[in-house]
């Protein structure tokens, strides 16, 4: 055989051989996932692209998530920090610095290079500048400034100790790019970037925004993870619940986050929806204000969560999507949530017995006296969500064992003005989401009272120490201990009245695959693993 | 005639002012603040750096007297919320406003007349009771109730129509996506708005109809169909334009509440987002262009009369 032929044969064998592989390779990828496929999900208002600017909240929290990489991501085992920019951390023998190494492979997508210097200017021109009012500006207080070593490592200089910081940069903390947003007067409020197509790390970039109608993202081809599998994802902006509920069930939504149980009704019946229900760290609480001399007792707060009857409450305000709550550290830290501490289950005799102990006795109208004062509680409560239910349910309860409440029904701005930024209540119903970190010291310590967000105005020299010892153990044992007293004496003085911890309720379509069972916030650091399924 | 447009711009001039007089210390008595800066997570020290940066941390006349000496200027401010320039939101939802009220307001107009003439010519007949029950149902069932319904009937069950919005994501240039898009909303807002104009139009015809002019028409033997088209018809228009004067103004309110429910980018929904929000320099020009767009419809059909009605003259 001529030595050219036996080479066309090779050749010929070779480009059989090579088609077979591609064609294998495309079944493969065809069984995967669909190579073509986009997902669309909704947000209840125009986002906006810059995870520190002030007005970013709950309808791009989400988004600017999957835009915008963290130095710290949490594992989606058990939301732990794991690595993210950042490849390793650790902290300084005095709990003064952390030391971060970042990954030398991230590119922009514009093709800049992220390094050390992006770090520094996310944080000393951008979230410590206070006149700024940067996002969670106030968690970030124990960080005094951030120094870069080399190009590829940075110091967070601290005032004082603050162990929790990494779960606290695996929160909603993007990082900004340098080269884009330095000069600008105010980094947090460049329009082009927050409304248009912001330079970013995460796998996907902005293509379109069509302000009060979407926001679609397309793979960034400068992504330096795992390639992402999906060819779009649309955030379509619809404001009202139902309406996303219905654009679900018509097939024009993969994925909706339900706040209100009661519209998992009508989705039940579709085959093509399925309902995930997971554990998130929210807990609804009832405040007392502890300004007032009357609920400085602690009698009065044990007798009055002893008159509440949650489980209740759970079943007909949340449909059963809740757990009775004991204190701020939700289930979900299974590491560090303590069962081992007071409980205070409905109980109208025992209420009424703490009650009685507190001094406040039966007038002749059936109202609680003392001293001739009829015991009168003034709560406010703001239409939002489920909050005016849940306070007349309360009310109810509370009238039960002889108290007289007052329940004025306001506009939820107005709500906040009024119980929030003038802490102008006797009581009140609300809840707090916070990063999964058993570090809630801005919940609870006296330095938050008044300014902050210990909203009920608690004082307790005791747990603030202890809240400070928290975030000074470096060892996981040692934070244990430390949380665990911290949870038992919270469940004894109940600075607040701990009611559930509400269930997250997302319902997607089963063609999604790749999405970890997690909350939101950690499930969309991994939308490079999302996909179609073909 | 160049007078009497003159006094009247003048008078709208006056009118906005007032407005906005009105609107601004409405807004600041109102309980509560800018959304980003009342807020549960905000402590105190985030929140003042924010009010600073809005500029609230003015006294309110001050505040006023530079946001007035800005719309001299043309300048309406920044948004608290969004950030970007309020003229640039107003030009971005108007069209959207005007798409949906100009198509809401041409098929509640025809619908109207038709229905109301109908009305007229059979009157008391089983078509006038008919049209006299539809007109009752756009009166009192409430839109919002009307839109949700729809959804479900059309986009849940039928799955003719998209639920909400007003274009498909990556269709933008898509003319008829963006139709589709709009069937629902101009249609739910069109039942709502068209009652007003099929009961003037049944009693204006009807009044005419009484008139001596047709009596003589119809004396002098020309067929019914002529009498109405030629000689009632149009005198029966006066009327029906200073309703749709009304249902013009009607408009902006209804709005309002279809275009939350649809998810319809309009002023409407920017009105209502940026109220719950108090996004005070967007409720401030988005009342503002609504007072306008008002004023000028209003001049417009006062000119239309005289163009109707020869007997009307503007001196």
């Amino acid at each position: 055989m001529p030595p050219i032929r036996v080479f066309r044969k090779a050749r010929r064998l070779l480009a059989a051989a090579l088609l077979l592989v591609a064609a294998s390779a495309l079944t493969a990828s065809a069984q995967d996932y669909d190579p073509k496929g986009s997902l669309t999900f909704a947000t209840n208002a125009d986002p906006t692209l810059n995870p520190w600017n002030a007005s970013a909240v709950i309808e791009s929290n989400l988004i600017n998530t999957i835009l915008f990489d963290q130095l710290v991501r949490y594992d989606p085992t058990d939301l732990r920090p794991a690595p993210g920019l950042a490849e390793s951390w650790e902290t300084a023998a005095d709990g003064l610095s952390w030391t971060f190494h970042l990954r030398q492979d991230v590119t922009w997508s514009d093709g800049e290079k992220f390094n050390a210097d992006d770090v520094v200017f996310t944080f000393n021109d951008a979230i410590l500048v206070k006149e700024l009012g940067a996002n969670r500006a106030s968690t970030f207080t124990p960080v005094d400034r951030v120094v870069k070593v080399d190009d590829y490592t940075v110091v967070f200089e601290l005032n004082r100790p603050f162990s929790s910081l990494p779960y606290y940069l695996a929160y909603y903390s993007g990082m900004l790019p340098e080269h884009v947003l330095k000069g600008a007067e105010n980094p947090l409020t460049v329009a082009s970037f927050n409304k248009g197509k912001p330079v970013v790390t995460g796998p996907y970039r902005v293509d379109e925004f069509v302000s009060g109608a979407y926001v679609r993202l397309v793979p960034n081809e400068n992504y330096w993870g795992p390639k992402p599998k999906l060819a779009s994802i649309t955030f379509n902006i619809i404001p009202d619940g139902n309406a996303q509920v219905a654009q679900l069930l018509a097939g024009g939504l993969d994925m909706v986050s339900i706040t209100n149980p009661a519209l998992l009704a009508g989705v039940s019946r579709n085959p093509n929806l399925e309902v995930i229900r997971q554990s998130q760290n929210i807990w609804y609480f009832v405040a007392l204000n502890l300004d007032d001399p009357r609920f400085q007792d602690v009698r009065m707060r044990q007798a009055l969560l002893s008159a509440i009857d949650r489980e209740a409450m759970i079943s007909a305000i949340v449909e059963g999507y809740g757990v009775e709550a004991t204190g701020p550290i939700a289930p979900l830290l299974q590491a560090f949530y303590d069962t081992d501490v007071a409980h205070w289950p409905y109980d109208p005799e025992r209420a009424k017995s703490l009650l009685a102990d507190a001094g406040w006795t039966p007038g002749a109208d059936g109202i609680l006296q003392k001293d001739g004062e009829r015991l009168t509680i003034d709560m406010p409560t703001g239409q939002f969500g489920y909050l005016v239910p849940a306070t007349l349910l309360v009310q109810q309860y509370w009238e039960d064992v002889g108290v007289e409440v007052k329940v004025d029904t306001i506009e939820w701005n107005a709500f906040i003005q009024k119980a929030v930024v003038n802490r102008d209540y006797d009581a009140m119903l609300a809840w707090w989401s916070t990063p999964p970190t058993p570090d809630q010291s801005g919940y609870f310590a006296s330095s938050a009272a008044d300014v902050g967000n210990n909203i009920p105005n608690y004082r307790n020299p005791e747990l603030d120490a202890l809240w400070e010892e928290g975030r000074a153990a470096t060892t996981l044992d040692g934070q244990i201990a430390i949380y665990n007293q911290v949870q038992q004496i919270i469940a004894e003085e109940l600075p607040y009245l701990f009611l559930w911890y509400p269930d997250m309720i997302a319902v997607r379509n089963t063609r999604i695959g790749g999405m970890y069972d997690i909350n939101s916030a950690a499930n969309f650091q991994y939308s490079f693993n999302w996909f179609v399924k073909p | 005639m160049t007078a009497y447009i003159l006094r009247r711009i003048g008078l709208g001039i006056i009118v906005l002012w007032l407005v906005s007089v009105v609107t601004f210390f409405l807004i600041n008595l109102a309980p509560g603040g800018p959304s980003a800066a009342v807020s549960f997570e905000r402590t105190a020290s985030e929140r003042e750096a924010l009010l600073k940066l809005y500029g609230l941390d003015d006294p309110v006349l001050v505040r006023y007297g530079k946001w007035l000496g800005g719309v001299v200027r043309g300048d309406l401010g920044v948004s608290y919320n969004q950030g970007l320039p309020v003229a640039l939101l107003l030009k971005q939802r108007l069209p959207n406003t005007l798409t949906l009220g100009l198509a809401a307001l041409l098929t509640a107009t025809i619908l109207g007349i038709l229905l109301g003439t109908l009305a007229a010519v059979y009157r008391n007949g089983w078509v006038d009771h008919l049209v006299s029950t539809i007109t009752t149902l756009g009166m009192s069932i409430p839109g919002f109730w009307l839109g949700i319904v729809a959804i479900i009937l059309f986009a849940v069950e039928l799955r003719w129509l998209p639920a909400s919005g007003i274009v498909s994501s990556g269709r933008s240039a898509d003319f008829l996506d963006r139709l589709k898009h709009l069937v629902m909303p101009a249609g739910v807002l069109a039942f709502t708005l068209m009652p007003n104009v099929v009961r003037v139009t049944r009693s204006a015809l009807l009044e005419v109809n009484r008139a001596d002019y047709v009596r003589t028409a119809k004396g002098k033997g020309l067929p019914p169909n002529r009498v109405l088209f030629k000689h009632a018809f149009k005198n029966a228009l006066v009327p029906v334009l200073a309703v749709l004067g009304l249902v013009t103004t009607a408009l902006f309110s209804g709005s309002v509440v279809i275009e939350s429910v649809f998810g319809w980018p309009g002023l409407g929904r920017l009105a209502i987002e940026a109220a719950n929000g108090r996004d005070y320099p967007v409720i401030l020009g988005a009342t503002l262009l609504a007072g306008l767009l008002v004023v000028a419809v209003n001049l417009l059909v006062d000119l239309l009369y005289a163009v109707v009605d020869p007997r009307i003259r503007h001196d």
